[in-house]
């Protein structure tokens, strides 16, 4: 060893001794509590490891993390505005978690960076699309600490990481709790139905195209078809959803090589505005499962969130309990 | 002189344009378009998203009873075979008339702004007042049309009486206008935004009769109007003086004109959204096989439409089966072939 690097090699030890001498001092006394702003926890997301609040007080939701976290029991200070009818669906509680925030913008491109940072959130939950993050990501991480989920994150990820990033686990594990109850209670009870029935989820957006249609394959049919195991139909792999082809009214027909037809109806079981003129056409109530009561409404509250989930399968429960017995 | 395209035909010359068309040729080839239309009537309803037997088809058309296969020809085959054949009709005349009326061989109907005040109205409707289905929106598009063209009208009739100039400016301008307020409100209300994102497509799938049947007295009127100001357009194809030297009212022809296009592509729109190309390209073809000779080229015009529209209709809905592809998509990749084609072949197409 040089005698330069002997050297370099002392005052090192010196100061790390002092440092020790120096820490060991503050932990002896004691005489001042962490300020709170200090209690942090590191937690695993989508662009890695973030540090957070401990205990997060003002937490601003964007993009999909909004309903999650209103579903978790949170009370985002801000979010980004979410569609009238999901709102609609929300129980009366969340509608009112929901109507107390401040609704920043239609979308995360859209947000104002400084009436954001005027709410000082000491927490922001975002799941958008990676490129729109990417273009928001430095002002969002100068504003609080930024929890990003990409989109590829399933919904149970997706709570899982909510919950835990907005210190709200305790009401996860209850969800998950309730929700594996009834996974299994439905699929104890409807064995038979689930074993030898073919199944077809339909849908109509307010968006589509008069005359037009889909076959639903994500979203509640995706959990249906997932958790619950009832034969649905689904894309190839690797093929777009094919909930994104708009089928013509006069492909309703084919409809007939299902067993049982499940549709969107809303909470009081009417079928939800988009899909009426489905259910208007001739051709649906030539069906033969409609005329056999073997075309069930169902209630899709949500699909990326326990609480939504939950109630979407005590739904189907209820639908698949008014089939006719099958032999 | 106000033409917007610089005319064929010497000094001495009877009518501008090729060589004159005999009526024996004429007539002819008006029996082979018929026929065209005829068999893509029956193709419209025979063809479609699923397979169903020829006898079954007839079956539907001509015997009571109800079936799934039934209601498919019935309730959606043969109205959308009906809505081709108006809407492609309307669609080409006003296409004959808007370029007669400015002889101009690149006019369509959507010059005069029709298209954008159909658009805006229909953006309004379902922006503003939640409107969402075809028969809700379909009066708004109908009054849209007909107050912006009115609109362009007056103000292209300011200076020396009207102008075919002016009035092409005044519905650029109207129409610039009015796109802009269009788009502003689309960005604002993202649900009339993805409902217009469907309509600006051009349809003539999900349309029931009974769209149809409120707009067909306009069309009627239309028609009649058509028919009634050919013979000054044929005069005025040769000059504004020289309509004027043979008797011919020009602020009434070409008012009556405007009315009528109007009336029938404001009605088109309508029902099906805006479908460009049709009125573009149909007139030229007529232009070609009759020459210029305004109530054949309208008549030509009239059969010609609705075989193109339902010959892309038919092309969309097998092509990505069992999803379609909007009419107003697949018109532009038939006809512009065909234009292309035809314009390097003849030179026909002039004014």
């Amino acid at each position: 060893m040089t005698l330069l690097a002997r050297r370099g090699a002392a005052l090192a030890a010196a100061l790390m001794s002092t440092a020790l001498v120096l820490t060991a001092c503050g932990g002896g006394t004691a005489q001042e509590p962490a300020a709170p702003a200090a209690a942090t926890r590191t937690v695993q997301a989508g662009n890695g490891a973030v540090v957070v609040p401990a205990a997060p007080q003002r937490v601003a939701t964007i993009g999909n993390t909004t309903l999650p976290f209103i579903d978790l029991g949170g009370k985002p200070i801000a979010v980004t505005a979410e569609s009238d009818s999901d709102v609609a669906r929300l129980p009366a509680e969340q509608q009112a978690t929901y109507s107390s925030a401040t609704i920043l913008a239609s979308s995360a491109d859209e947000v104002d960076m400084e009436q954001l940072a005027g709410l000082k959130p000491d927490l922001i939950l975002v799941q958008v699309p990676e490129s729109e993050f990417e273009s928001l990501k430095a002002q969002l991480t100068a504003i609080a600490p930024t929890v990003y989920y990409s989109l590829d994150a399933e919904w149970k990820e997706l709570a899982d990481g909510v919950a835990d990033a907005g210190n709200v686990t305790g009401a996860l594990s209850e969800q998950k709790a309730e929700f594996e109850q009834l996974r299994t209670a439905l699929q104890q009870k409807y064995r038979t139905i689930i074993d030898g029935t073919t199944f077809v989820d339909v849908t109509r957006y307010s968006s589509s195209d008069p005359g037009t249609f889909a076959i639903a394959d994500i979203g509640c049919s995706e959990i249906a078809r997932d958790e619950v195991g009832l034969n649905l139909p689904q894309a190839a792999e690797g093929a777009d959803p094919l909930a994104w082809t708009a089928l013509p009214f006069e492909q309703i027909g084919e409809l007939s090589k299902y067993d049982v037809i499940t549709y969107p109806v809303d909470a009081v079981g009417k079928p939800t505005e988009p899909f009426v003129p489905v259910v208007e056409t001739n051709t649906w109530k030539a069906l033969p499962e409609v005329t056999s009561g073997n075309a069930v409404g169902v209630f899709c509250p949500g699909n990326n969130s326990y609480g939504s989930v939950i109630r979407y399968l005590e739904s189907l429960d209820g639908a698949l309990a008014t089939l006719p017995a099958r032999g | 002189m106000t033409a917007l395209s610089v005319r064929r035909g010497g000094p001495g010359s009877e009518v501008p344009g090729p060589r004159r068309r005999l009526p024996g040729v004429r007539l002819l080839g008006l029996v082979v378009a018929l026929v065209a239309l005829a068999v893509l009537l029956v193709l419209s309803v025979m063809v479609g998203s699923t397979a169903i037997a020829p006898s079954v088809v007839w079956d539907a058309l001509v015997r009571s009873g109800s079936g799934i296969d039934w209601f498919a020809v019935r309730d959606y085959r043969l109205p959308r075979t009906v809505v081709g054949l108006v809407v492609g009709v309307a669609l080409g005349l006003s296409g004959a008339l808007i370029q007669a009326l400015t002889r101009n061989p690149l006019a369509d109907p959507g010059l005069l702004g029709v298209h954008a005040g159909a658009s805006f109205a229909v953006t309004v409707a379902v922006g503003l007042f939640g409107v969402r289905e075809v028969h809700g929106y379909l009066w708004f598009a109908f009054a849209g049309a007909l107050v912006v063209t009115l609109m362009v009208l007056a103000l292209g009739s300011t200076r020396q009486g009207s102008s075919p100039v002016f009035m092409v400016l005044a519905g650029l301008c109207v129409g610039a206008v009015l796109g802009g307020a269009r788009d502003a409100l689309q960005l604002t209300d993202p649900a009339a935004f993805d409902m217009l994102r469907t309509w600006s497509a051009g349809s003539t799938a999900g349309r029931p009769l009974e769209v149809v049947w409120p707009v067909l007295p306009f069309f009627a009127v239309a028609l009649v109007l058509a028919v009634a100001v050919s013979g000054s357009l044929n005069a005025m194809a040769l000059g504004d003086e020289t309509a004027v030297a043979q008797g011919v009212r020009l602020l009434r022809t070409r008012v009556l004109a405007i009315l009528a296009l109007t009336l029938l592509a404001g009605g088109a729109t309508a029902i099906a959204g805006p479908i460009a190309f049709v009125g573009l390209m149909v007139p030229h073809v007529a232009r070609w096989i009759v020459g210029p000779h305004q109530r054949w080229i309208f008549v030509y015009s009239a059969v010609l439409g609705p075989a193109l529209l339902l010959a892309s209709d038919i092309l969309g809905r097998v092509v990505i089966r069992p999803g379609e592809i909007p009419v107003g998509v697949v018109t532009a990749f038939v006809g512009a072939p065909v234009l292309i084609l035809l314009a390097r072949r003849r030179k026909a197409s002039g004014l």
